[in-house]
């Protein structure tokens, strides 16, 4: 008996909002818009905020004149993980091979025999799969999802597009897939947006289905391999495997928005300070350490600047690498005066498994020994008493807020083993 | 300032419908689907939702239209001000206010368990109740791009 394949995809609709109306009956029905971390933007809308125009990422102050009668929320990506973890969890149950892709979409393997299925129409068998599994998280999770399935992940994708929301889409047969291409603009295609497009634009290219009429060996010239990756994709040929473990990161990184922001030394350095602890937390998960840290400061004014410090020996420890990027900080600083800083990224690459790096010639025995019980009490801790509850002084500078609401301490990045936001 | 205030129709009990009918009516909205009603501080007759005894009336929302001579001439007091006692000489209650939703300048947002007020009696014996309130946060500011925030029970903005 054939053993067939298809390749499925779950988008949960609208996320953040199903996830806030999990816990909160009242706002079902509601125009709900869900704000980002500084309370500027929405990040995420329900369909009734849609209807009223209001679009994602969009200033709460223009959401607010489209839709008057919206709700708006403070983000909680900690409950979001929750509920992103047990939606895993039934797909899991459902399929042996998932991927998670992000907070809110899975890929997936669906297998079946041939005599599980009519054998010319198997997008019947695979459409009742997707609404079982489909109603199975509604019933366990309460998130609305939608289902795509198809003989490719980039297929499957945008079918469950086009399924939105609460719906379920397969399609195996040629013309079902034709009529899916022909009717999705090339730009839907995760991959394919604006320098691409434009690089399609000469071939008369506007349609997924234009897409693939293309000569292969042209799509390659025009978009290099990554653009012929998606031309099979496209035409049905699986060339993106799924991959159920997160790959290790070659870089990782830690910052994003100061809030408010600011020009003052201590205020920038607690920063610094934070995102370092955060940063380490995340080197300390991975058992990795980082052999090169580039700190990235950038202005209100458009403003940037970025400097790199390479330690002696690929480290996590705190003492260092803060000794290291205090200067950098110190740098950029005196090459932008006056400037008013509103964010911070710090990166660590290089990334060296634990336990096989040279110890330091300028690293005596008890300083080290001292930084790794600190380190290790830290750690500790934070274990038990929460996230941040022991932190260094230097976040002091910082003020009380951040570190009073802990809906500040866990970010969409803070989420592991997913491949994107 | 947090302008207003809305409570969903389901959290009225009869009884208390059966007080403020009148009032309760014409200050009835339709929000997806369901009803709600919504406390302006600058209606004509402002009033706030206070639970009281474990029961949900109505106060006077502050002294906005100067009914009262001695009470001060505003809807709203500070966190700061009732917590160093310059109410004690009023006898104040501390009271809940149940919101649903609250509204600052333009944004309706959620409110879980309700917002602290201040319940004084006028010179006349009627309660009227201030709601408290406390230096935005950033995040609160930005959202709302107000300076002042309401003090909301069991949560942070």
């Amino acid at each position: 008996m054939a053993r067939r394949r298809g390749i499925g995809h779950l988008d949960a609709d609208c996320f953040y909002v199903s996830a806030e109306r999990v816990r909160d009956r009242f706002l079902v029905g509601k125009a709900v818009g869900v704000l980002g971390n500084q309370g500027a933007c929405v990040i995420a809308k329900s369909y009734e905020m849609k209807a009223a125009g209001v679009r994602t990422g969009q200033p709460i102050w223009e959401a607010r004149r489209l839709c008057p009668w919206g709700v708006y929320l403070k983000r909680d990506f900690r409950w979001y993980e929750v509920l992103s973890r047990r939606m895993l969890e039934v797909t899991r149950r459902w399929s042996a091979k998932v991927e998670y892709y992000s907070i809110d979409e899975f890929f997936f393997e669906v297998e079946w025999n041939d005599a599980e299925t009519t054998v010319d129409d198997p997008a019947t068998w695979a459409r009742e799969w997707g609404r079982r599994l489909r109603d199975a998280i509604w019933e366990e999770v309460g998130v609305p999802v939608t289902v795509g399935i198809a003989p490719s992940r980039t297929l499957a994708k945008l079918l469950s597009d086009t399924a939105k929301p609460f719906g379920v889409a397969a399609a195996f047969a040629e013309a079902e897939l034709e009529k899916v291409l022909a009717r999705t603009a090339i730009t839907e295609v995760s991959g394919i947006a604006g320098r691409r497009a434009r690089r399609l634009a000469p071939w008369g290219v506007e349609t997924c289905w234009d897409f693939v009429q293309l000569n292969r060996a042209t799509v390659r010239r025009l978009l290099t391999c990554r653009g012929e990756a998606l031309w099979w994709e496209l035409r049905g040929q699986p060339v993106e495997p799924l991959q159920p473990r997160r790959p290790p990161h070659r870089a990782i990184s830690r910052g994003g928005s100061l809030g408010a922001g600011g020009d003052d030394s201590a205020y920038l350095h607690g920063w610094l300070v934070r995102n370092l602890e955060r940063l380490i937390e995340e080197l300390e998960f991975h058992e990795v350490r980082a052999g090169r840290l580039t700190l990235w400061l950038g202005f209100r004014d458009g403003r940037w600047g970025q400097r790199t410090h390479v330690p002696i020996a690929p480290t996590d420890r705190f003492d260092w690498l803060l000794e290291g990027t205090a200067p950098l900080l110190e740098a950029i600083l005196k090459a932008h005066p006056r400037g008013w800083a509103n964010r911070m990224h710090l990166i660590a690459e290089e990334l060296e498994p634990r336990g096989v790096v040279q110890l330091g010639l300028f690293d005596p025995p008890q300083v080290r020994a001292r930084a790794e019980t600190i380190a290790d009490l830290k750690r500790r801790v934070n274990q038990r008493h929460g996230r941040f509850a022991l932190r260094s002084g230097a976040t002091l500078a910082l003020g009380r807020e951040l570190y009073h609401d802990p809906a500040h301490q866990y970010d969409i990045c803070d989420v592991r083993g997913k491949f994107c936001f | 300032m947090c302008r207003a205030v809305a409570l969903a129709a389901d959290e009225v009990s009869a009884q208390t419908w059966a007080r403020w009918s009148n009032w309760l009516a014409a200050r009835r909205h339709d929000r997806g689907g369901e009803a709600e009603y919504r406390f302006d501080a600058w209606d004509r007759c402002p009033k706030l939702p206070i639970l009281r005894d474990g029961h949900l009336t109505l106060a006077r929302w502050g002294n906005l239209r100067g009914q009262s001579r001695h009470l001060p001439r505003t809807a709203w007091t500070w966190l700061r001000t009732v917590e160093q006692g310059s109410w004690r000489h009023l006898d104040p209650l501390e009271v809940v206010i149940p919101a649903t939703l609250a509204f600052e300048r333009g944004v309706w947002y959620r409110v879980r368990q309700g917002i602290r007020g201040l319940l004084v009696p006028d010179e006349r014996g009627w309660a009227v109740c201030y709601m408290i309130c406390q230096p935005s946060s950033h995040y609160y500011y930005v959202m709302t791009r107000s300076a002042h925030m309401p003090v909301l029970i069991g949560e942070t903005i």
